[in-house]
C-alpha cells in the first residue's frame, strides 16, 4: 500500500523531534471531500427550507411572528457554515489534544447538570446560562457528551492500540489479563458512566444514542472483543428489549406512557399518542407528491411542535413520498460518503472520529423517521438538519467540519 | 509490522462495514419500510382520517319560513340570534380554570338565563372543544355576552417553552374570555302578536325545531335545507390562510300563508276569553270556518299561551296553585301537566260528546232517508222508552205536539230518539260515517283526534236499540270539536263534507307561491234540498228555539245549541256548545264553541249561543257579507243620523223632532256647528241628537250607567237619561230579554251623545239539557 504525503501528520510523527512550523502543526492543508461538502450543504438547505415552511403555523401562533424560528435556525446556520469551514481547516494533532480536556469537561457537566438545570417537568436535561427560569441559551451536557465520547474513544483507541499488544505479548497471568484488557475496560467504563450520568437526567433517547454510538465504537474500534460475544450482547439487548415493551411501567412515567402509546398508535388519539396519531395522517395524506410546498394542513397546530421532532412528517406530507424519499437517500449518501471517509483515512484517529460522527448523525435519522413512522416508539430525537434547535444545528455543522478536516488527509479524495 | 497493521486495518474495515451496512438496512430501512407502510400501503386510510381531523364541516341554519295569516300579517317570524358556547379542552389546560369558571358562573350565567350549575356541567366535557350555552340569545344580551368576552383574563398554563416558563414551569398568557366564550349564529323564533293563535301556531325548541302546532306539522317545510361551510380549519378552530373551503348556501325554508284571518281570529280569542271568564270554565275552545271551502278562519282555545314562552304556564291562577304545591315531585308533575295542556289544541285533539248539536246530524240522515218529512208531527210527553230504558226529555213536562222544525227548535229528546229508531242502525251509521264521526277530518294540523271504534265511538255492530238512541241526540260517543263544525258544515254547504284546512299556500323564500291549496270535497252526505230544509230548521232554532241567544240582526244566523254531560271524564261536569252557520240561506261562515266544565248556567243556549252571536256579527261584517234586516229590526236599529250642519237650529230640531230622535241643544248659537252622532252615523229609534250651536260645550263628558240586566225599554231610557245612545245587538226580538254586556263599562266618563252597545240575550226557552235550569 502506497505512502500518500498526509501520513507525515499521523500521530507518531507528530511527537517526532523534527521541527515543523506551527502553521503546520495547526492546520491542515489538501482539499477536503466536496461530495460530502455538497451533501451536507443540501441537507442543511433542505432542512433550513422544509423546518420553516413545518414552523411557519405555531411560529405565528405562538410567538405572532411566522418567521421566529426561521430566522433563529438562520443564523445559526451561517453560524454552522462558518464553523464548519473553519474546523475542517484544523489539523487533527489539534483535535488529538483536545480528547482528554473535552471528556473531562463533559463528565463535569453531566455531574453539575443533576444539580443545576433548567426547571421543566422533571428533566434535568438542560443546563442554563443565565438565569434557571429564563436562561439566555442552554446546554444539553448529553450533547457535549456524545461528541466528548468519540472524540476520547478515536484518541484512546488509537492511543493504546499498539502498545498494549507488545507488552502483553510477554505478561503472564492477572498482569497478561489486565495488560490485554485494560484499555477495553476503560472504554466499558467510561461510556458505562456516561451512559448513567444521562439516564440519571431522565433522558432515555440521549442515554440510547450514546450508548449505542460507544458500543458501536468500541465494536468498530477495539477489535479483540471476538464477534460472538457481541452477538450474545445483542440477544441480551433484544431480550432487555421484549421485557421493557411487556414492563413498560420499569422505565418511568414519561418513557412508559411513549412505549404504551407505541404499542396502540390508535388507542387513544386525543391522548398520549396524540403526536404520533397526528403525525401518522400528515405522512400519510401526503401520497406519492405530497400536498406541494407549504401546504401541509397538519401543521396547523394540529402536530404539536412541528418544527421540531416531527419535522419529517411534515416533510412527508408536503413533497410527499418521493421528496421523503430523496431526503432519506440524501441521509444514506451522507451516511455513506462519511464511513467512504473514514476508511480511506490511514489514521485510526480520523477514522474513528470520523464514524463516531457519521453514526451518531445517521443514528439519529434512522430513529427519528422511524418514530415519524411509528415503527419504534416516540423517542424524542431530533432529526439532524431538519429539527429546529440552533445550538444543536452549530454542533452538528462543527462536526461536519471535523469529518471534513479529517477528509483532507483521506485518501479518497486524491483518487 | 506491515502486516499487523494490514490486519488491524482489515478488521476496522470490516466491521466498519458491518456497522454500515446494519445501519443503512436495518437503520434506515425501517424508516423506509414505514413510509412505504403509511403512505403506500395505508395512505388512503390516513388520508381520509386526516380529513376528518382536519375539515369542519359547519351547518348554516337555513332561515325559518314565517307563519302569514291569509291578509299577509306575519303570525310567527325567525330573526336572527347567537348562540353562546365554551370550549372545554382548552379551558381544561388552564391551570387557574376552576378561577375562570367561576368568574364565569358568577357574570355570564345571569346573562344567559343559565344555572352556574349548566356552566359547570358543560366544562367538564374536557375532549370536547364545543360546547352550547345557550342558543338563540338576543342581541341584547349579546352586547353583554361581547362585554364578558372582552374582558381580559390571565391564563396560566404550563409552558411548552421553557425559557418563557417561570419557576414552577408554568406561563401566563395574557388573554380575555373570549379565548374560551365563543358566539356562533343562531336563530331566534318570534311571534309578533304574542298569544294570538298560539294553539295552532305550536313553538319551536331551542333547536328551531317545531315542537307542536303548524311549526310541528310544517316542520320540514318550514326549516329549509341548512348550508354548509367545508373549510380547512387547524386544530384551534381557526381558519387556515390557505384557501381551501367550499360554501353551499342554505335553501331557506318556504312560509306559509295560513286561512287564519288574524281580524276573526282576534274576535274570536276576545269572545272566548270573556265566556271563560264569564262561565267560569276550564276552557273555552272555538274554530270559524270558511263552509264552502273548509278553511279554518279562527281556531282558539281559551286559555291560551305565548309560544315565545313555551315552558311559562299562562293562565296566572293555575300557575299560582301550582307553585303552592309543597312536593316537589308533585309539583314538577303538576307544572309538567299543566304544560303540556296548554299547548294541546283542544279544537282538535280534545274530544267531547257533542250532545244536542248532533240532532242536526240525525234529522238531516232521517230527512234523507224519507223517514221523516215536513209533516211529520211527534208529541213528547217528557220521555220515551227504549228496550228497556225510559229516556227523559229535558223538560219532563213534555213538549207536546210538535212539529219536525219544532223538534229541532225545542231540541226534543223523544223526538229525536223516536226517528233515530225509525232509521235503525244501519242507516244511521251510514250517516254517522258519512259526516265524518268514525274518521279524523284531515286537517294539516298535528294530533288530531282519531275516533276508534269500541273506545270512543260504537262499532255498528255492537249498536243496539239503546246505543242507537243515546247516539241519535249526540250522547255515548266522543268527537272533536273541528268533526262536529265539519259535519254541521257539510249541512250549510248542500251536503258537501269538505276536509278542513288551514294553510292556503306555500311560499318559496321570493315570495312565489310554490303550493296552493284546493279545497277538497270529501263526500255528498245529503243532498242539497235535505240540507236546505235543515238550514231552514236550524235557522229557526236561533230565531226562536233555544239558539235564539246566538241572533244577530239581519245575518240569518242558523245555530244548535248542544249541552251534553261529560260522562266518561272522572269529574263530570258539562260541555256547553253552539254550532251555527250564517246566513242560513247561502252560508258563508260557520262556528263552534265548546265551554268545557262550565259553572253555574251549563246550558249552551245560555252560555255558548252570546258570544257566538258577538263573534258571528263581527266576522260577517270583516267579511262584507250582506246584513238583511226585518222591517222590525230596521225599525229598533233605526238609522243613519241626518246632516243638520250649517241648518239653523229650529229648523234643524223639528225636522229631528219629526223624525221622533230627541234633540238636545248646546251653546247660544243660531246655526248647527257640530253634531253628535255625526251625520251617517247610526243612531237608535228615539236616539238623542246632540246640536252644537257654538265653540261652548264641547267634549262635555257623561257618566255611563249600569246597563246589563234590564229589558230593552229600561235600558234605552237609562241611556237617554244619561245623555247617551244606545246600539241593540244579539236577538232583541225575543222574549224575556235582558242586557248581558255593554261595550262601555258603568262609570265610565265618555263624551255626551256617544253611542253604548249592548248586547241582549233571553234566559227563556234556550234550555236543553236536564240540568242547570231544567228539570230533572
Amino acid at each position: 500500500m502506497p505512502r500518500d504525503e498526509t501520513l507525515q501528520w499521523g500521530s507518531r510523527q507528530s511527537r517526532a523531534p523534527q521541527k515543523i512550523p506551527l502553521a503546520h502543526r495547526l492546520f491542515a492543508y489538501g482539499g477536503f471531500d466536496f461530495p460530502f461538502m455538497l451533501i451536507v450543504t443540501v441537507l442543511m438547505c433542505a432542512g433550513l427550507v422544509m423546518m420553516f415552511s413545518a414552523s411557519y403555523v405555531n411560529a405565528l401562533k405562538h410567538e405572532g411572528d411566522a418567521y421566529y424560528y426561521i430566522k433563529r435556525q438562520g443564523v445559526f446556520a451561517l453560524l454552522g457554515v462558518v464553523a464548519m469551514l473553519s474546523i475542517s481547516k484544523i489539523n487533527l494533532n489539534v483535535l488529538r489534544k483536545l480528547a482528554i480536556p473535552a471528556l473531562l469537561v463533559a463528565f463535569l457537566l453531566l455531574v453539575v447538570v443533576l444539580f443545576y438545570h433548567t426547571i421543566f417537568y422533571d428533566f434535568k436535561r438542560w443546563l442554563p446560562i443565565g438565569s434557571r427560569t429564563n436562561p439566555i441559551l442552554t446546554v444539553q451536557p448529553s450533547e457535549v457528551a456524545k461528541m466528548a465520547l468519540v472524540l476520547f474513544f478515536a484518541y484512546a483507541m488509537e492511543r493504546f492500540q499498539r502498545p498494549n499488544h507488545a507488552i502483553a505479548r510477554d505478561a503472564v497471568g492477572a498482569r497478561r489479563f489486565f495488560l490485554r484488557w485494560w484499555s477495553t475496560g476503560l472504554y466499558m467504563f467510561v461510556l458505562l458512566a456516561m451512559v448513567v450520568l444521562i439516564a440519571l437526567e431522565n433522558h432515555v433517547s440521549g442515554m440510547l444514542i450514546t450508548g449505542a454510538i460507544g458500543a458501536l465504537m468500541i465494536f468498530i474500534g477495539e477489535q479483540r472483543i471476538p464477534l460472538w460475544l457481541y452477538a450474545a450482547g445483542i440477544g441480551a439487548a433484544v431480550l432487555a428489549v421484549m421485557f421493557v415493551f411487556k414492563n413498560p411501567e420499569i422505565l418511568g412515567e414519561n418513557a412508559a406512557a411513549r412505549i404504551i402509546s407505541f404499542q396502540n398508535p390508535m388507542s387513544d388519539p386525543l391522548g398520549d399518542d396524540w403526536q404520533t396519531y397526528q403525525s401518522l395522517l400528515a405522512v400519510g395524506s401526503g401520497g406519492w407528491f405530497g400536498r406541494g410546498f407549504g401546504n401541509s394542513i397538519q401543521k396547523h397546530l394540529y402536530l404539536p411542535e412541528p418544527q421540531n421532532d416531527f419535522v419529517f412528517a411534515i416533510v412527508c406530507e408536503e413533497i410527499g413520498f418521493l421528496g421523503a424519499a430523496c431526503i432519506l437517500l440524501l441521509f444514506v449518501a451522507l451516511v455513506w460518503r462519511g464511513f467512504m471517509i473514514a476508511l480511506h483515512t490511514k489514521e485510526k484517529f480520523g477514522c474513528l472520529l470520523v464514524i463516531g460522527i457519521v453514526l451518531q448523525v445517521g443514528l439519529q435519522t434512522a430513529l427519528n423517521i422511524g418514530v415519524v413512522t411509528a415503527v419504534l416508539p416516540n423517542t424524542g430525537i431530533p432529526l439532524p438538519f431538519f429539527s429546529y434547535g440552533g445550538t444543536a444545528l452549530l454542533m452538528l455543522m462543527a462536526e461536519m467540519g471535523i469529518v471534513l478536516a479529517v477528509s483532507r488527509v483521506s485518501r479518497e479524495i486524491k483518487r | 509490522m506491515a502486516r499487523r497493521r494490514q490486519t488491524a486495518s482489515d478488521r476496522l474495515f470490516q466491521r466498519s462495514m458491518i456497522v454500515l451496512f446494519v445501519l443503512i438496512f436495518a437503520g434506515f430501512g425501517a424508516g423506509a419500510y414505514g413510509l412505504v407502510d403509511v403512505v403506500l400501503v395505508n395512505g388512503r386510510e390516513y388520508t381520509d382520517k386526516a380529513k376528518v381531523n382536519q375539515l369542519r364541516d359547519t351547518e348554516m341554519a337555513a332561515q325559518r319560513g314565517t307563519i302569514y295569516d291569509i291578509n299577509g300579517a306575519a303570525l310567527a317570524q325567525s330573526a336572527t340570534a347567537s348562540k353562546v358556547y365554551i370550549n372545554p379542552s382548552t379551558l381544561n389546560k388552564a391551570l387557574n380554570k376552576e378561577e375562570i369558571i367561576q368568574a364565569m358562573c358568577d357574570e355570564l350565567a345571569p346573562i344567559l338565563g343559565i344555572t352556574p350549575e349548566k356552566i359547570r356541567r358543560q366544562a367538564g366535557y374536557v375532549n370536547n372543544n364545543f360546547m352550547a350555552l345557550q342558543g338563540q340569545v338576543d342581541s341584547a344580551a349579546m352586547v353583554q355576552v361581547d362585554a364578558f368576552r372582552k374582558k381580559k383574563l390571565d391564563i396560566v398554563e404550563k409552558s411548552k417553552d421553557l425559557k418563557k416558563a417561570d419557576e414552577n414551569g408554568n406561563v401566563t398568557i395574557r388573554s380575555t374570555y373570549g379565548h374560551f366564550v365563543g358566539v356562533q349564529p343562531d336563530i331566534i323564533r318570534f311571534y309578533p302578536l304574542g298569544n294570538l293563535c298560539s294553539n295552532v301556531l305550536g313553538f319551536t325548541g331551542a333547536d328551531d325545531i317545531g315542537r307542536a302546532g303548524l311549526e310541528l306539522f310544517y316542520n320540514k317545510t318550514l326549516t329549509g335545507v341548512p348550508g354548509r361551510i367545508v373549510s380547512a380549519r387547524n386544530a384551534a378552530d381557526a381558519n387556515l390562510d390557505i384557501e381551501f373551503e367550499s360554501i353551499y348556501d342554505p335553501l331557506p325554508g318556504h312560509s306559509l300563508v295560513l286561512t287564519i284571518d288574524e281580524v276573526v281570529q282576534r274576535f274570536l280569542e276576545r269572545a272566548l276569553e270573556q265566556a271563560r271568564i264569564d262561565a267560569k270554565a276550564k276552557a273555552v275552545y272555538g274554530i270559524v270556518m270558511d263552509v264552502k271551502t273548509g278553511a279554518i278562519l279562527g281556531m282558539a282555545c281559551a286559555p291560551d299561551y305565548s309560544p315565545a314562552d313555551y315552558q311559562e304556564i299562562a293562565d296566572p291562577a293555575l300557575k299560582a296553585q301550582i307553585a303552592s304545591i309543597k312536593n316537589e315531585e308533585e309539583r314538577t308533575k303538576a307544572y309538567n301537566t299543566a304544560m303540556m295542556a296548554q299547548w294541546r289544541n283542544g279544537t282538535l285533539e280534545l274530544t267531547y260528546e257533542p250532545g244536542s248539536v248532533f240532532k242536526t246530524i240525525t234529522f238531516s240522515a232521517c230527512l234523507e232517508e224519507g223517514v221523516v218529512n215536513q209533516n211529520t208531527h211527534y208529541t213528547c210527553g217528557g220521555g220515551i222508552q227504549i228496550a228497556n230504558r225510559y229516556m227523559r226529555c229535558h223538560k219532563r213536562t213534555g213538549h207536546g205536539n210538535q212539529s219536525l222544525a219544532e223538534g229541532l227548535m225545542n231540541s226534543c229528546n223523544p223526538f229525536t230518539i223516536s226517528i233515530g229508531q225509525q232509521l235503525g242502525v244501519d242507516r244511521f251509521y251510514k250517516y254517522f260515517e258519512g259526516f265524518g264521526f268514525t274518521e279524523p277530518t284531515g286537517i294539516d294540523l298535528p294530533g288530531e283526534y282519531s275516533p276508534r271504534k269500541g273506545v270512543n265511538i260504537h262499532a255498528q255492530e255492537n249498536m243496539r236499540q239503546v246505543e242507537l238512541a243515546s247516539c241519535s241526540f249526540g250522547q255515548s260517543f266522543e268527537a272533536s270539536p273541528i268533526q262536529i263544525i265539519t259535519a254541521v258544515s257539510a249541512i250549510a254547504n248542500g251536503g258537501k263534507l269538505m276536509r278542513p284546512y288551514i294553510v292556503d299556500r306555500e311560499l318559496d323564500e321570493l315570495g312565489r307561491v310554490v303550493k296552493q291549496a284546493r279545497p277538497v270535497v270529501r263526500r255528498q252526505v245529503i243532498s242539497e234540498n235535505t240540507a236546505r230544509q235543515i238550514r231552514a230548521m236550524m235557522e229557526q232554532v236561533v230565531v226562536a228555539g233555544t239558539g235564539k241567544n246566538g241572533y244577530v240582526a239581519g245575518a240569518h244566523v242558523a245555530g244548535k245549541t248542544g249541552t251534553s254531560q261529560k260522562l266518561s271524564a272522572p269529574g263530570g261536569g258539562y260541555v256547553a256548545s253552539f254550532c251555527a252557520f250564517a246566513p242560513a240561506d247561502n252560508p258563508e261562515i260557520s262556528l263552534l264553541i265548546a265551554i268545557d266544565d262550565p259553572q253555574g248556567m251549563i246550558n249552551g243556549g245560555q252560555i255558548a249561543a252570546p258570544p257566538a252571536a258577538q263573534i258571528m256579527e263581527n266576522v260577517l261584517l270583516h267579511k262584507n257579507i250582506e246584513m238583511r234586516y226585518t222591517e222590525k229590526e230596521q225599525a229598533e236599529l233605526g238609522g243613519r243620523a241626518p246632516d243638520m250642519s250649517r241648518k239653523a237650529v229650529t229648523e234643524a230640531k223639528a225636522l229631528l223632532e219629526k223624525e221622533s230622535y230627541r234633540v238636545m241643544v248646546i251653546g247660544e248659537g243660531d246655526s248647527v256647528l257640530h253634531q253628535i252622532p255625526e251625520p251617517g252615523q247610526s243612531i237608535a229609534k228615539g236616539g238623542l241628537v246632540i246640536l252644537y250651536t257654538d265653540g261652548s260645550g264641547a267634549n262635555r263628558m257623561v257618566t255611563v250607567p249600569k246597563l246589563t240586566g234590564m229589558t230593552i225599554a229600561q235600558a234605552s231610557r237609562e241611556a237617554s237619561d244619561a245623555g247617551l245612545n244606545i246600539k241593540l245587538t244579539g236577538n232583541f226580538d225575543s222574549t224575556g230579554l235582558v242586557t248581558h254586556r255593554q261595550s262601555i263599562a258603568p262609570g265610565a266618563q265618555v263624551q255626551l251623545g256617544e253611542t253604548v252597545t249592548v248586547h241582549f240575550v233571553s234566559n227563556i226557552g234556550v234550555v236543553d239539557s236536564t240540568a242547570g235550569g231544567g228539570e230533572d
